[in-house]
């Protein structure tokens, strides 16, 4: 087992050093350089020489990616070319609003998706049918578009909930609660669609192993087979979709950052992109990927815990 | 690969067709499946239609894409905009198609870099084993953890807003998920024997791809294509409404929706019109893959309600000293054929009672309907199963669950998968015990490893403390057992509960069944297709054929003096001959096969097949007569009788005659033949 | 009954070139560290297989004895060992070059059920192979036709899809298939072991039909001893990837030097119930321990752990095949095993 964990963690590492070489390579490959970036519009070829200069840029390739290496590897993560603020510090308070928010949606779309799939399962018939429609609708519906739906609903008609913005929790947990829940209950609607069918397809499975058959012929009693047996036979691929679903709801937030203007990691990629900032898109990258990794490294631990055939192994 | 043939349950879901002689061409619909499904028509017909209305769109489009209407800005839909206008007037119609077909082809280029790069990996990967797929796979998995969007946007901020280029780089992306995917279905396509017997043929790897792996691969490829082909569609517009499309006052259905969000207040309708195309065309997506992919058709199987019949159970039982009394059993599939007609036997406490027979003959159904546990969609029809006096018939589940477990267990075929394979073997003994036999859970421990004692398991402690996958099949198959004395049944119904064992295996077991029915005066119903099972342990046999009773009576008769045609040629197409007699040249073979439920012949269900068959067979009904101690279902029993009829094997090489169905033969004789592997 | 000489197995040829001979054959599954420790799927094998004879080759799940088949059939490289096709070492030659140099190596497989392509009509199966031979067109599918008629089934199937026909039809087809290029040797890896009795039977009469008329070799794996005593003149008993005893089919059966092959013996059951009761009393008299109990010393017998018989040499010294009352068995004690 710690042999396992050592080789995801090497794995791991590894992918985040991949994301590096990938961005830095299309950095390069792109025509735009950081000194025209720095210099700003309208400056003169000599000034984006001198700015190009100043940051290295004229080094051979090799160098300059040791030297991004070798900067990441202390955890500096410089400073952006167009306000020149610290990197580090920015991603630092941004990754809570990002993380808070696909976190929750996470576990959000877990529940009811969940209960939705196991209620399809269970009962079967019109009910699943409906379900299953409904999870297929809520799947295809593009995310902003249903933000503004929820936005429209819940803030313009209802006035429950305030249309944008963010509340830190360290000013007020109920603002930040309500602050977030639109934002959350947007990205909920598809994660809960996809959970709902991968448990609906996993407690069918289930229900219908041979060793189903052998507890029913004890005389089990029906909810045990059902939440007990079955429902932890269908727990290790909706386990695995959660771990998938929090991976794209933390990529997807980019979106839902722009459509509500919260200040998170996606508001500052997209800023970055736009503004060809690429220190800022570089320690974006790297830390969007390290969160990723580290929710793999954590999903395969918990589906080894889960299934004894791997944690045996 | 399991040895065993194939189950009763196989032949109700009507998998396989047997029928003899050959069947008629089956014409091949050139509809493919999915357009026969409501779905498929929709998701690929409105794909179609977008996709044809967004290419022509310059040449049918009412308005030009920047034509500003400055005095119907915002406007609702009306005659002269059908779906309204925006901020600056244009023409919402003219904007939404004409933006369509950038998404659409881009996700069509992501498409055919995903699958250009992932299919071929995946198919080299299967190919090739162990090493490629590791090396190919951790590439694979690298490219999975990248956060995608927002690698895209790192993309875009380096190249630029080029779309076309980024939407390939996200198919480059992709293509992990694409290998993945396709990898398991490849590794399990390269599995089938009909590759290896491609490969045998000398079949080199590119045609044996093309022929073999590839077509079984591409209903799970387009299924995926089909999801993937949305997810595009959801990515390029959530770049452009980032910003990240083409630019004003070129239209495009992430930015119109972007525009859309800043007019909430003062215009709501302008979010309806380009959400609802771009949703209503990835639903379409997703219900062709759906509806490649066949979902939506098992769905509606379960709610036919359950036939309850009311059991006719007033007689008293025949034998006073049985325990168990079945009578004019039927099992029906609802709304569908019979699966086995009129079964009636009996069984005294300390026996062991054989159903012996062919696949779908009806005797796991027999078993099985013993504990109300037939399969959905299948259920008693008729008759009555008298247990100890109750009726079990028309029992609720509630009712049945107190007598399953604690009066009437059963084992099954399949050791390996009868087991929880999620929890120990101390938690799936330790919990009906503590259930049925009322103790703590410190005792019903000791009752455990007691259990795994009796059924011969040395190192109880050890075996209580592992999985299911660490058994191996005996074991496994004795865990079973132990887990089916947990309630100290007195009857216990095993399903083949030694086909998928090896020989010595299966003797062993066979010996434990035995002491437990010498030591505990268990009854067993045993289901075999074994005539060899059922001499080592049964001491009554039910010889059953296409649904119904053949023979029955006990063990040494019926096996050693056969009355019915059936059992006769069972006994005489078996190969196993005890050391020192002389093996036969040819077996006994009976032509064609068992017909398939629901196209049972009227007369003697057998006819067809028998050589001793005559006209009269052919009238119905041959009803059950007494026979010696049993009961034979044939109406020539006694003229079969007295002239020592046996059912012998054919000269050699008179096997190699087409197998056609044969017609009952008016001419057959009934003379003994002094034919190896006579039984007379 | 034909019975080959005795001791055929590892004896200077006597009389015919045999077709097939497999030497000191080993098949490790996987590779790294682990597998090296493992013991091998196939340990030391050999065997000959004259012209127009029958080897059944016998043994539990784990014996190795499909394991021998793909190596045979090069569908699984061997890790040493060679393997000959009419005199022609063909160890290391790949399915394509195999082809091209001897056509005469076929297979039919268990399953009848995978064994055929559910996409592809009987025709266009069985033309495959003809095609690589380079037949074409109408003559390739008049060949199909016959194929088909041999083992019993009309011509006109091979305009069909395998989802029509019966376990057994498939199975025909599947022989129709490994014939129509007329192979010397076939490797059958249990092709009745899935199909019901009667049907069971149709198949075994037809092979053995087929043998005579065209003198073929057959390598018959089997797990079922009645099946292989049916067909085969020699049989091979394997356990866990050794030999245990080889010999003629009647000797290995009733006159056996080898206390593992007497427990399999013992163990299949007659349909006789006065004769299987014997049986039963003599099986539980041997003595024989329970399978999988615990994992044999890798220097020894592989039977130790379970051999009534075993002494201190068993477990040190791994028995060479000799020569005892007509099999070769691979046991210290062959001469105290009990006869059934």
């Amino acid at each position: 087992m710690l042999a396992y964990v050592a080789r995801r963690l090497a794995l791991a590492v590894g992918t985040v050093f991949a994301a590096v070489l990938i961005t830095f390579l299309l950095v390069h490959a792109g025509q735009g350089s950081p000194g025209a970036v720095k210099a700003g519009a309208g400056a003169s070829a000599a000034e984006i020489a001198q700015a190009n200069h100043e940051l290295g840029w004229d080094r051979a390739l090799w160098v300059q990616f040791a030297d991004t290496i070798g900067h990441l590897i202390r955890l500096d993560f410089g400073t952006s070319l167009i306000d020149g603020r610290d990197l580090g510090h920015d991603l630092f308070t941004r990754l809570p609003v990002t993380g808070s928010i696909a976190l929750l949606a996470t576990l959000l779309s877990g529940v009811v998706g969940v209960v939705l799939g196991v209620t399809a399962a269970v009962r079967g018939g019109r009910v699943a049918q409906s379900i299953n429609s409904g999870a297929g609708v809520a799947l295809s519906l593009p995310a902003f578009w249903v933000g503004i739906l929820f936005v429209y609903v819940l803030s313009l008609q209802l006035g429950w909930l305030p249309a944008t913005g963010y509340v830190p929790f360290a000013d007020d947990p109920v603002g930040w609660i309500t602050s977030l829940l639109i934002p959350i209950l947007t990205l909920a609607v598809g994660g809960a669609a996809m959970i709902a069918r991968t448990a609906a397809v996993g407690m069918r499975e289930a229900l219908q192993q041979e060793h189903i058959r052998t507890l029913r012929a004890m005389g089990t009693p029906t909810w045990r087979i059902r939440y007990v047996h079955a429902l932890r036979y269908a727990s290790v691929p909706v386990v695995s979709v959660l771990g998938i679903q929090f991976i794209a709801l933390f990529g997807g937030s980019v979106i839902i950052e722009n459509l509500f203007a919260l200040p998170g990691l996606g508001q500052t990629s997209q800023i970055a992109a736009a503004g060809h900032d690429f220190p800022a898109l570089i320690s974006v990258v790297v830390v969007a990927t390290a969160v990723v990794v580290l929710t793999n490294l954590l999903l395969d631990l918990v589906v080894a815990a889960l299934d004894p055939k791997v944690r045996t192994a | 690969m399991s040895v065993q043939p194939v189950t009763d349950v196989s032949s109700v879901a009507g998998s396989e067709v047997a029928t003899e002689p050959v069947p008629p061409v089956a014409r091949r619909s050139r509809v493919p499946g999915f357009l026969r499904r409501p779905g498929g028509v929709f998701g690929a017909a409105w794909l179609a239609f977008v996709l044809a209305a967004s290419v022509t769109a310059s040449l049918w489009r009412p308005y030009e894409v920047d034509q500003q209407d400055l005095a119907n800005r915002l406007a609702l839909p009306s005659g002269t905009h059908w779906l309204g206008t925006d901020a600056l007037g244009r023409d919402i119609l003219s904007r939404i198609f004409t933006a369509g077909s950038l998404p659409l082809l881009a996700s069509v280029l992501m498409l055919v870099v995903a699958f250009g790069l992932g299919l071929p990996l995946a198919l080299v990967a299967a190919e090739r084993g162990r090493r490629v797929e590791g090396v190919i796979s951790r590439v694979t998995e690298t490219l999975m953890a990248l956060p995608l969007i927002i690698l895209l946007l790192a993309v875009i901020g380096a190249i630029g807003n080029k779309l076309y280029a980024v939407m390939a780089i996200l198919g480059v992306l992709i293509s992990a998920a694409v290998y993945r995917v396709l990898l398991g279905v490849a590794k399990s396509v390269r599995q089938r024997l009909y590759v290896d017997a491609a490969r045998v043929n000398g079949l080199g790897s590119l045609r044996v791809n093309l022929l073999h792996v590839l077509p079984s691969m591409a209903r799970v490829a387009a299924v995926q294509a089909a999801q993937l082909f949305g997810i595009g569609l959801l990515m390029v517009a959530g770049l452009a409404f980032l910003g990240f499309g083409p630019g004003e006052p070129q239209p495009s259905w992430g930015f119109m929706i972007q525009d859309a969000s800043t007019h909430i207040y003062d215009a709501p309708w302008l979010m309806v019109p380009t959400g609802l195309i771009l949703a209503i065309t990835v639903v379409a997506a997703n219900e062709l893959a759906d509806a490649i992919a066949g979902k939506g058709k098992d769905e509606k199987r379960r709610p036919l309600r359950r036939r309850r019949v009311v059991a006719s159970s007033e007689a008293p039982p025949a034998d006073p000293t049985a325990v168990l009394e079945v009578r004019d059993l039927c099992v029906a599939v609802d709304d569908g054929p019979q699966l086995v007609t009129g079964v009636s036997f009996s069984l005294r406490a300390g026996q062991v009672l054989g159903l012996v027979g062919e696949s779908g003959c009806g005797k796991t159904m027999t078993a099985r309907s013993l504990l109300g546990l037939l399969p959905g969609g299948v259920s008693v029809s008729g008759g009555s199963i008298l247990w100890q006096g109750r009726e079990l018939v028309g029992m609720s589940d509630p009712q049945l669950n107190a007598v399953r477990g604690r009066e009437i267990a059963m084992i099954s075929q399949e050791p390996m998968v009868a087991l929880d394979p999620m929890f120990s073997i101390a938690y799936q003994l330790i919990q009906p015990i503590r259930r049925l036999r009322g103790v703590g859970r410190a005792e019903a421990r000791t009752i455990a490893a007691e259990l795994l004692g009796q059924v011969g398991i040395v190192d109880a402690q050890r075996v209580l403390s592992s999985y299911p996958h660490q058994l191996s099949g005996g074991m496994a198959q004795r865990v079973c057992i132990a887990l089916a004395l947990t309630g100290e049944p007195e009857l216990l119904v095993a399903d083949e509960p030694t086909t998928a064992l090896d020989v010595t295996v299966q003797a062993e077991i066979l010996s434990l069944l035995r002491s437990l029915v010498r030591d505990t005066g268990l009854s067993v119903v045993i289901v075999s297709h074994d005539l060899g099972v059922v001499a080592d342990i049964c001491d009554e046999v039910v010889v059953m054929y296409a649904g119904e009773v053949a023979e029955s009576g006990t063990a040494a008769a019926v096996l050693d003096d056969p009355a019915h045609p059936y059992t006769m040629a069972l006994l005489g197409a078996n190969p196993h001959v005890p050391e020192g007699e002389p093996v036969p040249l040819r077996l006994a073979s009976i032509p064609g096969t068992v017909p398939p439920p629901g196209s049972w012949p009227t007369g003697c269900r057998f006819a067809t097949r028998c050589r001793f068959a005559r006209e009269q067979c052919t009238v119905p009904f041959v009803s059950l007569a007494a026979h010696g101690d049993g009961s034979v279902r044939c109406i020539r029993v006694e003229e079969l009788a007295r002239h020592h009829a046996t059912w012998d094997a054919e000269a050699v090489g008179a096997e190699t005659a087409p197998d056609a169905m044969p017609d009952a033969r008016p001419d057959a004789t009934v003379e003994p033949a002094p034919t190896a592997g006579a039984l007379s | 009954m034909t019975t080959a000489p005795v001791g055929a197995t590892t004896l200077p040829a006597v009389a015919p070139a045999p077709v097939l001979e497999v030497r000191d054959l080993v098949v490790r599954y996987g590779s790294g560290r682990k597998a090296r420790n493992a013991p091998p799927a196939v340990d030391g094998v050999s065997f000959d297989i004259a012209p127009g004879e029958t080897l059944g080759v016998v043994g539990e799940s784990g014996s190795g004895k499909s394991t021998i088949g793909k190596a045979v059939l090069g569908l699984q490289p061997p890790s040493a060992g060679t393997i000959r096709l009419h005199g022609q070492d063909i160890t290391s030659m790949s399915l394509k070059q195999r082809s091209r140099l001897v056509a005469d190596l076929r297979v039919v497989f268990q399953d009848p059920y995978s064994s055929l392509n559910p996409a592809r009509t009987i025709g266009q199966t069985l033309v495959e192979p003809l095609r690589l031979m380079g037949l074409r067109g109408a003559e390739a599918l008049q060949k199909a036709r016959a194929g088909l008629e041999s083992v019993g089934l009309p011509g006109d199937a091979v305009d069909r899809y395998p989802a029509q026909f019966s376990g057994g039809q498939r199975q025909r087809i599947a022989i129709a298939r490994a014939l129509v290029c007329d192979p010397k040797v076939v490797v059958l890896d249990e092709p009745v072991s899935a199909l019901d009795l009667s049907t069971q039977a149709q198949v075994l009469n037809l092979l053995a039909d087929l043998r005579d008329q065209r003198g073929l070799a057959f390598m018959f794996i089997a797990h079922d001893l009645g099946v292989v005593r049916f067909l085969a003149q020699r049989s091979l008993v394997l356990y866990r990837g050794q030999v245990m005893e080889t010999g003629p089919v009647e000797s290995v059966n009733s006159r056996s030097r080898h206390p593992y092959t007497v427990a399999l013996t013992a163990a299949a059951p007659v349909p006789r119930p006065a004769e299987q009761a014997a049986r039963r009393a003599a099986r539980e008299a041997l003595g024989v321990g329970t399978a999988g109990a615990a994992q044999p010393a890798a220097t020894g017998c592989p039977f130790v752990p379970r051999c009534p018989l075993a002494t201190d040499v068993c477990v040190e010294q791994r028995p060479p095949l000799r020569l005892v009352d007509g099999t070769l068995t691979a046991c210290h004690h062959a001469e105290r095993v009990p006869a059934l």
